[in-house]
């Protein structure tokens, strides 16, 4: 486009010695007074000058910017929820998205779904680019997006997690044009409210579904589970990716009267015998397979031991058979309960394959009383994270293992701490018992000076303040200060204090809850 | 001091690290005893030393003091209190100020009343004649200097343009540096400034030819004006001399300027800093009742800070004395400011404000910001950029990006009412207004 400063250029730029051209006019007012200036100019170069200096006056006065598109891209629609107003509630959440930490912003965005809020726009921006960041926060921070975040998600390329659907309402549009964050929690809804439906629209899409996301979203079908959900998981039992039949095989486990858990309780129960032992006493005995099976590979029973495996090849083969029976058809079968099948286990010769194939079905299919057997007893052959099983069990149970390792010191509160810590997903809280036994805890090695020494500790306050039940807050805002703390610790101590003031504001929103 | 809001008090931080650390300092188990009075607003902090820190907010303003050793202005424990004052009033007894706080509230309105006494004398006593005859002298013969200079620089300018822009190579740039310091020597250091603003812009982005004439014309265009300086108005001549860099003193200002007394609705206001570790602060003011525009420039160095804050969606009470110039834009506080009080937004059209800027601009080119009150802006993304749209032109946002995605934000592609700075190029954005006049959106200071 020519400005009215091109018809100039070439004379400035070669220079008025050597460009002896006239200069161009202009119409109009401008051009009159353009010409009057530059007539009288004692040189060429001074009447340049002299046209730059009323053209540059007279640009400045008039520049008006450019036209505006035709058409404005589309606004964002209406909200249906409202957004907290300026006061408590906005600054408690401008904190948490700020300093964190992030199971306060966990939390943040669940008690204003719950509460029927959204995130006010002001914050919008952080908010987006903390989930951009976690992927984690994204399931909880969506529904708090409203109409305006993901209006603003769909401008922005690495926001584009939240930008799938821009309509939270509209069902359809969230499983056809979501994210898979989106579609994921579109399928949880649907299935339970009419599993049905779910598992229709799933297998209608499933061919063009990449492998990924068909792993991801079959596993959403544990909502509303049953056995109408077979045959869909018998087609995922052999599908393409490796992550799929695993999310499809540990659903089965969930289903003991299917064909797949029920064949392989067939080929596991003749390998268990009762023998006569001393004193007439009948003892179950478990002998691993002499040979692979011809129709293992058809049921995915995996014959082939891998490099380095610690389990020697038969054991590996009675390993791979137990991780696809139900964990309740052992007790059914004999009669033992879980305690009881942990300590037969470790007087066998197949402890480690028994003991981890367990372990697997646990993970997924969970069992209250495996749970509790397992961390009342952890067998040595298992190399897991005891919170992996403490975080599958409900809150109270979860917390009576919690309880006893807080109450018999035989761990340090650091280690209490971390177990609860890390057994408790985002948003979920501790039980009232178990906060006001570790907040007492707690309160007792600040007065010893504990808290200026043990770094480990000192870095999970923060967490554990997030955590904390609502009815220990007075006590964990309250932890007594010692003269000669440390600033760290102090600093740390600061944020507990403010992170307890914001869940406080937060939890104004919501009815009390009750353990 | 409902007005108090969040958002404004976090407006008034240095920067972001200031901001940040206030919110860290809001717990009241901190700060040993809080009080407030409707005058201020005071506290002592514990740091890290033994004596805790005693901070003190003067709310006429706000004015700030603190015993703490940050080089920081406002430092966090100013912000941290009047953040508490905001969201947790609860805490704050109300009660006498202590000895610390009545002594440094009474310096303060011993110090206003003593300036504004000795601006009562200045104006009523006749100024001394033999000191005025050699001041005015010394004037002349800057004068002559600065005419000398400009007509020099005239000479260069031609120069330059004879040779052609397209001869620049870095050892003629290395000339325009030398130029610039002639300048300054020649006591016209503003020229000088504007001959190294020129030669940072040559080879710099794809239209620089265009960019480079048009500052070698509006430096053209004051040679021309200093040349005959003598045959035009006095405002347009106040001008010259800004141009030329050579400020009016305060003291001169506050006695000879145009005064307005008016209740002063802040719409904006921005901290930048600029290089050697000095601080520029610009705030926009709108009367209410005489419907002037004014525009507060203050620097500050090292961080030290402005004694007088201006909180932004507020009207403040005080007379504003008016430096002289064509576009009468550039003020001082004239009085101590009194209450403050709900604001209300100024009502008006982009096409008035167009003719606004026009008219400033035509009567003085030099200016380089226009203040800028949009009723229907809609800022939007264009391309790689943002772009705000109002009466069907779309204005460059000049805006760093975090804070443009918040305006973004605010707006939701909707109109807002934006108050910025527009430079013939470019708006920069400083606050958004809602639709009840509350301010919406504010422009953090980096």
């Amino acid at each position: 486009m020519s400005s009215p400063w091109t018809a100039l250029l070439p004379a400035a730029t070669v220079g008025t010695d050597r460009h002896a051209a006239p200069l161009p006019t202009w119409p109009g007012d401008i051009g009159e007074a353009i010409q009057q200036a530059a007539a009288a100019a004692p040189d060429p170069a001074t009447a340049l000058l002299r046209t730059v200096a009323v053209l540059a006056g007279c640009g400045l006065a008039g520049a008006q910017g450019s036209a505006a598109p035709a058409e404005l891209p589309a606004p964002a629609a209406n909200e249906t929820l409202p957004a907290p107003g300026p006061g408590l509630v906005f600054d408690a959440l401008r904190q948490a998205l700020a300093d964190g930490p992030a199971r306060l912003q966990h939390e943040a965005c669940l008690i204003l779904a719950q509460a029927g809020l959204r995130l006010p726009e002001l914050l919008l921006p952080q908010a987006l680019e903390l989930g951009r960041r976690s992927v984690a926060l994204r399931a909880p921070l969506l529904p708090a997006l409203g109409q305006r975040g993901l209006w603003l998600a769909a401008q922005r390329e690495d926001w584009a997690y939240a930008a799938g659907a821009t309509n939270n309402d509209d069902a359809d549009a969230q499983w056809a044009e979501g994210t898979l964050d989106q579609r994921r929690a579109w399928l949880a809804r649907t299935r339970a409210a009419d599993p049905g439906a779910g598992r229709e629209r799933l297998q209608a899409a499933l061919p063009e579904l990449p492998a990924r996301e068909r792993a991801e979203l079959a596993g959403a079908l544990v909502t509303g589970l049953s056995l109408a959900d077979e045959p869909l998981l018998e087609t995922l039992r052999t599908d393409r990716s490796k992550e799929a039949r695993q999310a499809a095989l540990q659903l089965l486990l969930r289903l003991p009267d299917a064909a797949h858990p029920r064949r392989a309780t067939e080929r596991l129960a003749p390998l268990l015998t009762l023998e006569r032992g001393l004193l007439l006493r009948k003892r179950w005995q478990v002998e691993a397979p002499a040979a692979a099976g011809s129709d293992w590979k058809a049921d995915q029973v995996d014959a082939a031991r891998p490099k380095h495996e610690s389990l020697g090849e038969r054991a590996w083969w009675l390993y791979q058979l137990v991780r696809q029976v139900p964990l309740a058809w052992w007790s059914a079968h004999t009669g033992m309960t879980a305690a009881e099948l942990l300590s037969w286990a470790a007087g066998t010769d197949w402890t480690e394959a028994l003991v981890r194939g367990w372990a697997d079905v646990l993970f997924a299919a969970p069992d209250n009383a495996w749970c509790d057997a397992l961390l009342d007893r952890w067998p040595p052959t298992l190399r897991e994270d005891p919170a992996r099983v403490l975080g599958l069990l409900p809150h109270t149970a979860r917390d009576r293992h919690l309880m006893a390792y807080a109450r018999n010191g035989s761990q340090p509160l650091a280690t209490v701490l971390t177990h609860a810590l890390n057994a408790c997903p985002p948003g979920q809280a501790l039980s009232a018992e178990l906060s006001t036994l570790l907040v007492r805890t707690l309160h007792e090695k600040a007065r010893n000076g504990a808290l200026n020494t043990d770094y480990g500790l000192r870095g999970l306050l923060a967490d554990f303040a997030c955590v904390a039940h609502t009815g220990s807050f007075g006590a964990l805002a309250d932890i007594p200060r010692r003269a000669d703390e440390t600033p760290t610790c102090a600093e740390a101590l600061a944020l507990v204090e403010r992170t307890v003031a914001a869940r406080r504001t937060l939890h104004t929103l919501i009815p009390p809850r009750t353990p | 001091m409902s007005l108090l809001t969040t958002e404004a008090v976090l407006a008034l931080a240095p920067d972001a690290a200031s901001a940040k650390a206030a919110q860290g300092l809001l717990s009241p188990s901190g700060w040993p005893s809080l009080g407030a009075s409707d005058a201020a607003v005071w506290g002592e902090c514990q740091g890290s030393g033994a004596k805790p820190y005693q901070t003190q907010v003067d709310l006429a303003g706000p004015a700030f003091r603190c015993s703490c050793p940050s080089r920081k202005f406002p430092c966090k424990h100013g912000l941290a209190l009047l953040l508490m004052r905001a969201r947790q009033p609860a805490s704050f007894g109300a009660s006498e100020p202590p000895a610390w706080v009545a002594e440094w509230l009474g310096t303060r309105a011993e110090k206003a009343q003593k300036q504004e006494q000795k601006a009562v004398e200045r104006a009523a006593a006749p100024p001394a004649e033999a000191s005025s005859e050699a001041a005015e002298k010394r004037e002349d013969q800057r004068w002559q200097r600065i005419t000398a200079a400009a007509q020099d620089l005239q000479r260069w300018l031609a120069d330059q343009i004879a040779r052609g822009l397209g001869a620049l190579d870095d050892e003629a740039l290395a000339n325009w540096q030398t130029q610039a310091r002639r300048l300054v020597d020649a006591q016209a250091p503003g020229l000088g400034q504007r001959v190294l603003a020129a030669a940072a812009g040559v080879r710099r982005g794809v239209d620089w030819p265009e960019q480079t004439l048009q500052r070698l014309g509006l430096l053209q265009l004051a040679c021309e004006g200093l040349a005959r300086r003598e045959q035009l108005p006095a405002p347009l001549q106040a001008d010259l001399r800004t141009v030329a860099g050579w400020p009016l003193d305060r003291a001169d200002v506050l006695e000879q300027g145009e005064r307005v007394l008016d209740r002063w609705t802040v719409l904006g206001a921005i901290s930048e800093e600029r290089d050697d570790k000095l601080t520029e602060r610009r705030v926009w003011l709108q009367g209410e009742r005489s419907g002037r525009r004014a525009w507060l420039l203050d620097h500050a160095f090292g961080g030290r800070g402005f004694e007088q804050a201006w909180l932004v969606g507020t009207s403040v009470e005080t007379a504003l004395a008016f430096f002289p110039g064509a576009a009468a834009l550039r003020a001082i506080a004239a009085e101590p400011l009194s209450a403050t009080g709900p604001t209300r937004w100024p009502e008006t059209t982009t096409e008035t404000e167009w003719q606004a800027v026009a008219q400033r601009f035509a009567a003085n080119p030099w200016t380089s910001l226009h203040p800028m009150v949009l009723a229907d802006a809609v800022p939007m993304r264009q391309r790689d950029n943002v772009a705000v749209v109002t009466a069907g032109r779309a204005l460059p946002m000049d805006l760093p990006d975090a804070e443009a995605w918040t305006l973004l934000a605010i707006a939701g592609g909707r109109p807002l009412r934006l108050m910025g700075e527009w430079d013939g190029r470019a708006f920069a954005p400083l606050s958004a207004c809602g639709p009840d006049g509350a301010i919406t959106w504010l422009r953090r200071s980096a």
